[in-house]
């Protein structure tokens, strides 16, 4: 699986016009914006599908079971269940940017904690945070997020429980490298120099210079995130049938592969769509805040 | 430098030990009864108050934990309480299985992100990076378990070229090198590749790319080398770090490889995985984890040694 | 670790391999093998006592052992009754009816070639019930005790004649004696001696034989072990010496292989690379067919119903309610939905069957009737009646949970029901099943829809329809409560002679049948599918089949 300890760029004391500056080398990025768009689409499809005027995803009917794609009234074809595929894999993406963007969001804010804590304190409290991460590092990410999830039984909040825990560890650690460089540079011996008090330093140095990289790098876990999480429900270990939900649309369309391989091969395609978008725009917003380019 | 290493060797004990308190205590937090997949649903409590007590789930956690942890360091994880067939045995035999699988597709990984990425590290900004790039973004972002699927419709369902699963036309046991049994390896080895081979190429290109733009090479190149031994430097300075991450994705490989197994049949650890997983047979599943996880462990440990062996300046 | 065989080979293999391509055909096999892929996850349990439900006794039970009574699987017309097995003939005591006696086959040989006499059936009955002996397994009490609850201890009278014991007077014992299978005494005792002697603790040895036996088995039945693989494989062959010489193997080996995914059967038979798989997908059935592959199905002791909630309040307290929903659904209608994949139900047994009893209320589709029942107790299309069911959407042997609810939703729609539906996990609803209609995780629902096996008369019936089965004791969630029934339970069990039980059984069928506890609709047909060369298969109506009479051409 994807390695999680990737390196990240450091951003050395922005001026006042940095962030504009990311934000106008970002529109000027094609690629990024397309990829901007197209999440957009299926992310707001997602919150406002019951306004869209989809089928019921949750009607099935024997009789109208695996129609293929371009039937009228059907158009990408009904599943296993004959159930609307359209209304499913759109409904699907509630479940599954969910439990994709989720647990980032909680590693992203813990593992900061953590991190920025261990590297600012230093000392037993850097030791206790940072071995207790390396203990969860030392387990391969499938295996560490299977094998919680696997305990916890099957179910949604747990997925995301340990998809948590499998993110943490990693952004605790570049928190932590990242907080322990900043903290060294001179503008922060210069701040406290002049009189400026631990808290200020943290908020206004520390945090300015550390979040960055570690946001950059949070989105770069989004996609390992969506195809871990989607994963868990493919093995039977996150999302419940009949709830539409990508992974698990893979997984009970597979009986189906001799039928209507396409059909069956549709919920994947979402999955791969959303984690390509999220893997450029993470690029994308990585070499636009990286200013030595 | 002898130094570093000894710290290092001894880091992996206490990580070993937490390792195995993490395996442990996961196994035993999970709700439900260790012993469904032998009880009937409608046992009686005498029945499973008796067969708690001949398994040893009436123990304190901590006295169980004690008593598997002397067995696990002597290679014995106890016995699988669905197959009564010893822990070990059935580790032994997947892992084999998984093993071969996983250096298939690091290897096909490998070769491919090699490929791709010294010709996009040559050709840097033309098309051919352009598309290099592209391959490794896909590479990276595919749900592998799906890929796997489309590969078994286009070349399984609709093509009829390859198996669609299991590990070859009898069982494991039987495995030959011949093209009646490796035709069960492709498909699964190839889906299994695409991560590695898109992280390969990553890492491959940026390496390159920067050896080429250095001064020296320029100053190589007027010295009248030729684009041969130009190539040669190149890959004496990437091949350290290309075969660290390789050397990682492996690792990744032995313990990601759930995913690949269920949508292929394959008879390796993660299918044991799975199988423990659902029936609930803890002996099994702590097992299972704790050697894959060492596994990942030790091949860190290797990385990290290879690495400071090659480029003494690395000591993190 | 070590490093495997495996990886060695993989490490020399990679580097071979790559200079060898070249095609080499596919294992050539004799003319007799039969390739069967079973949907277990793993190789049942070989060591007698198989685990994988009913799957375990078809295939690594009765194939390789025999019980002391056994189904009668001659006939795919005839209901599949309990015949004779290793024993001949058996009674209960005239004055103590705990006490059994049965009479053995003389001259039956173990696979390994010792004789099968008393000794052996107390020594397989205690390797379950006597925790004091030597040799039992806690391993595989689970599967068996359940399916036998009564039988307490055996005792030898002579070398033929072996007496049992229950806890209490009970006349189905013969019926639950076909889940235990008779493993070979002499075989387990050489394993045992040769289990290495730095193993000190009895116990432990014992664990071990038991390992080593289910490597290598040894019973009584028509096939007997050769290979085994764990997870992957299992291959049995002819057993010649077979006690009962009509029944002795057609095939020469039958090669077992799990394989949980439905697609992945489905394409191992279209592929060659077996001969048989249990339970297509239904979807593929017809592509199956347009392959020439021949599909065998047959009604099974199976039943796909809604058990119905008795407790205060519930639309189903009125019996012209329960027998109007019987009478509304279009079961033949849904068959043809299902690609032919079920029998429609009309009851818990099919019409025919020893326990039938020839109900006075019978079950079809008969919209006309059901509205006017449903006219006398009050409702119309004005006034529907409110029912809520509690259901799935998937599970084992839940068949298509969510399509065919919808359905009976759309045919109970005409008969003024309103009926809506409470899907939830299919575990929990299993376990919902136990804690009855008046608990809070029936979340109001007045039915609940689990299937269920009806072989053995108390899975069958004795568990919903007696008050004392009510919860946390059984299965009886809607706390169907009639003295009547009560009387007709105890009658059953304590009626000894097998025809006069088995009228018991009939007259309690018949009853529940006229007094609808339960909205019957299909039986499950245990669909399996097979190459044009498999020949000679008889499709029982029940969850086993007889492999020897089974050959290929």
């Amino acid at each position: 699986m994807v390695s999680l300890a990737e390196p990240v760029p450091l951003i050395i004391a922005p001026s006042r016009g940095y962030w504009a500056s990311v934000g106008q080398r970002l529109l000027r990025d094609k690629v990024t914006m397309v990829c901007v768009v197209i999440l957009l689409t299926i992310i707001l499809a997602a919150i406002f599908a019951p306004y869209l005027g989809l089928a019921d995803p949750y009607r099935g009917s024997i009789i109208r079971r695996l129609r293929p794609i371009g039937t009228p009234g059907y158009l990408l074809g009904t599943d296993e269940q004959g159930r609307d595929m359209l209304a499913r894999l759109i409904y699907g993406g509630r479940l599954s940017l969910f439990i994709g963007l989720l647990p980032v969001f909680n590693a992203f804010v813990i593992g900061s904690l953590l991190g920025i804590t261990a590297g600012f304190v230093g000392g037993k409290v850097n030791a206790a945070i940072m071995r207790t991460s390396d203990v969860f590092l030392a387990f391969p990410s499938v295996l560490l997020a299977v094998a919680i999830s696997g305990a916890l039984g099957a179910g949604i909040l747990n997925s995301i429980v340990s998809l948590t825990i499998v993110f943490v560890p990693p952004i605790a650690r570049i928190a932590e490298s990242v907080t322990t460089q900043v903290r060294s540079l001179d503008f922060v011996d210069a701040a406290r120099a002049s009189g400026a008090s631990s808290w200020t330093i943290i908020r206004v140095h520390i945090l300015n210079n550390v979040l960055g990289p570690i946001f950059v790098y949070a989105t770069s876990l989004i996609s390992v995130s969506m195809i871990l999480g989607a994963g868990l429900s493919f093995l039977g270990l996150g999302t419940k049938p009949p709830e539409p939900e990508w992974g698990l649309m893979l997984n009970t369309l597979r009986t189906a592969i001799y039928v209507q391989p396409w059909i069956a091969a549709l919920p994947g395609a979402m999955i791969f769509m959303v984690s390509i978008g999220f893997n450029l725009v993470s690029d994308g917003l990585r070499s636009a805040m990286d200013v030595r380019r | 430098m002898l130094v570093y290493l000894i710290r290092r060797l001894l880091y992996v004990v206490p990580i070993a030990l937490a390792v195995s308190v993490v395996c442990f205590s996961l196994v035993h937090i999970a709700p439900g009864d260790p012993l469904v997949s032998i009880l009937p649903p409608d046992a009686s409590l005498q029945l499973v108050e008796q067969m708690r007590k001949s398994y040893g789930f009436d123990q304190p956690i901590p006295v169980q934990f004690g008593i598997w942890l002397g067995k696990a360091i002597q290679g014995d994880f106890g016995t699988s309480i669905a197959t009564s067939r010893p822990v070990s045995q059935e580790i032994y035999k997947a892992v084999g299985n998984t093993l071969m699988l996983a250096m298939a597709a690091t290897l096909i990984g490998f070769t491919l992100g090699c490929f791709f990425g010294f010709v996009a590290g040559y050709f840097r900004d033309t098309w051919i990076d352009r598309v290099a790039v592209t391959v490794s973004i896909l590479g990276v972002s595919v749900p592998h378990y799906w890929l796997g699927m489309v590969l078994v419709i286009v070349f399984a369902v609709l093509l009829p070229w390859l198996p669609p699963t299991g590990a070859g036309p009898g069982s494991s046991a039987d495995w030959a090198w011949d093209w009646a049994h490796m035709q069960y390896l492709i498909l699964p080895a190839v889906t299994m590749s695409v991560i590695p081979m898109g992280i390969v190429t990553r890492t491959v290109r940026a390496l390159v790319g920067d050896i080429l733009s250095q001064e020296f090479v320029d100053a190589l190149r007027a010295k009248g080398l030729t684009d041969w031994g130009v190539f040669q430097h190149v890959v004496k300075n990437a091949a350290p770090t290309a075969l660290t991450v390789i050397g990682l994705q492996l690792g990744y490989l032995l313990g990601g490889s759930i995913l690949i197994e269920t949508v292929f049949s394959w008879p390796g650890t993660g299918s044991l995985l799975n199988a423990a997983i659902f029936q609930r047979d803890l002996p099994l599943l702590q097992g299972t984890i704790l050697v894959l996880a060492m596994f990942f462990v030790v091949l860190n440990l290797l990385v990290d040694v290879a690495q400071t062996a090659i480029d003494p300046r690395i000591r993190r | 670790m070590t490093i495997s065989k495996n990886f060695r080979r993989a490490l020399l293999g990679a580097a071979i391999a790559v200079a060898l391509p070249g095609l080499v055909p596919e294992m050539a096999w004799a003319q007799g093998t039969l390739r069967i892929a079973m949907t277990a996850a793993d190789i049942p349990r070989t060591l007698g006592q198989p685990d994988q439900g009913f799957e375990g006794n078809r295939f690594t039970g009765i194939p390789m052992y025999d019980g002391l009574t056994q189904w009668d699987l001659s006939s795919a017309d005839k209901a599949s009754v309990v015949i004779p097995g290793l024993a001949t003939e058996w009674a209960v005591d005239a004055t103590d009816k705990t006490k059994w006696t049965f009479k053995l086959r003389p001259g039956v040989k173990f696979h390994d070639g010792s004789t099968f006499n008393a000794d052996a059936v107390v020594w397989n009955v205690e390797k379950v019930l006597n925790q004091n002996a030597l040799h039992f397994d806690a391993s595989q009490v689970g599967v068996t005790a359940s399916r036998m609850p009564t039988l307490r201890t055996a005792r030898k009278i002579d070398d033929m004649t072996v007496e049992m014991t229950t806890a209490q007077p009970d006349s189905f014992l013969p019926i639950n004696l076909t889940n235990l299978f008779m493993a070979s005494p002499a075989h387990w005792q050489k394993l045992f001696e040769a289990v290495p002697a730095s193993v000190s603790d009895p116990k432990q040895r014992a664990a071990q034989a038991w390992t080593a036996f289910a490597a290598n088995a040894s019973g009584t039945g028509p096939f007997k072990m050769d290979r085994f693989v764990p997870r992957e494989r299992l291959e049995v062959v002819k057993f010649p010496d077979y006690w009962d010489k009509p029944k002795v193997a057609k095939l020469d080996r039958i090669v077992m292989i799990p394989m949980p995914e439905a697609s992945a059967r489905t394409a191992a038979l279209l592929s060659g690379q077996v001969d048989w798989i249990e339970a297509p997908a239904p979807d593929a059935v017809a592509q199956i067919k347009s392959r020439g592959f021949q599909i065998s199905a047959n009604a099974q002791p199976h039943v796909w119903p809604w058990q119905f909630s008795f407790a205060e309040g519930s639309p189903w307290l009125d019996k012209r309610v329960r027998q109007a929903a019987n009478l509304c659904v279009d079961r033949e209608g849904m068959k043809q939905l299902l690609a032919g994949l079920m029998e429609p139900a009309v009851g818990t047994v099919a019409p025919g069957h020893p326990w039938w009893g020839n109900p006075s209320f019978q079950i079809k589709y008969d919209p006309a009737a059901a509205k006017k029942l449903m006219a006398e107790a009050g409702y119309s299309a004005a006034k529907p009646i409110k029912v809520k069911t509690q259901t799935s959407a998937s599970g084992s042997g839940q068949m298509m949970p969510l399509p065919m609810n919808e359905f009976i939703q759309q045919s109970l729609k005409e008969c003024f029901f309103d009926v809506e539906l409470d899907v939830i996990e299919w575990n929990t609803l299993f376990t919902n099943w136990r804690k009855g209609s008046k608990d809070d995780s029936a979340r109001g629902s007045h039915a609940i829809n689990v299937t269920y096996a009806a072989m053995d008369p108390f899975f069958a019936m004795v568990r919903f329809l007696d008050s004392k089965a009510a919860p946390p004791v059984s299965n009886n969630w809607g706390y169907f409560n009639m003295p009547e029934f009560d009387a007709l339970v105890a009658t059953a069990r304590s009626t000894f002679d097998a025809g006069e039980r088995d009228k018991a059984l009939a007259k309690l069928h018949a009853r529940s049948v006229e007094e609808a506890p339960f909205l019957w609709v299909a039986h499950d047909v245990g669909p399996r599918a097979m190459a044009p060369k498999v020949k000679g298969l008889v499709q029982p109506k029940s969850w086993f089949i007889d492999l020897t009479t089974v050959y290929i051409q």
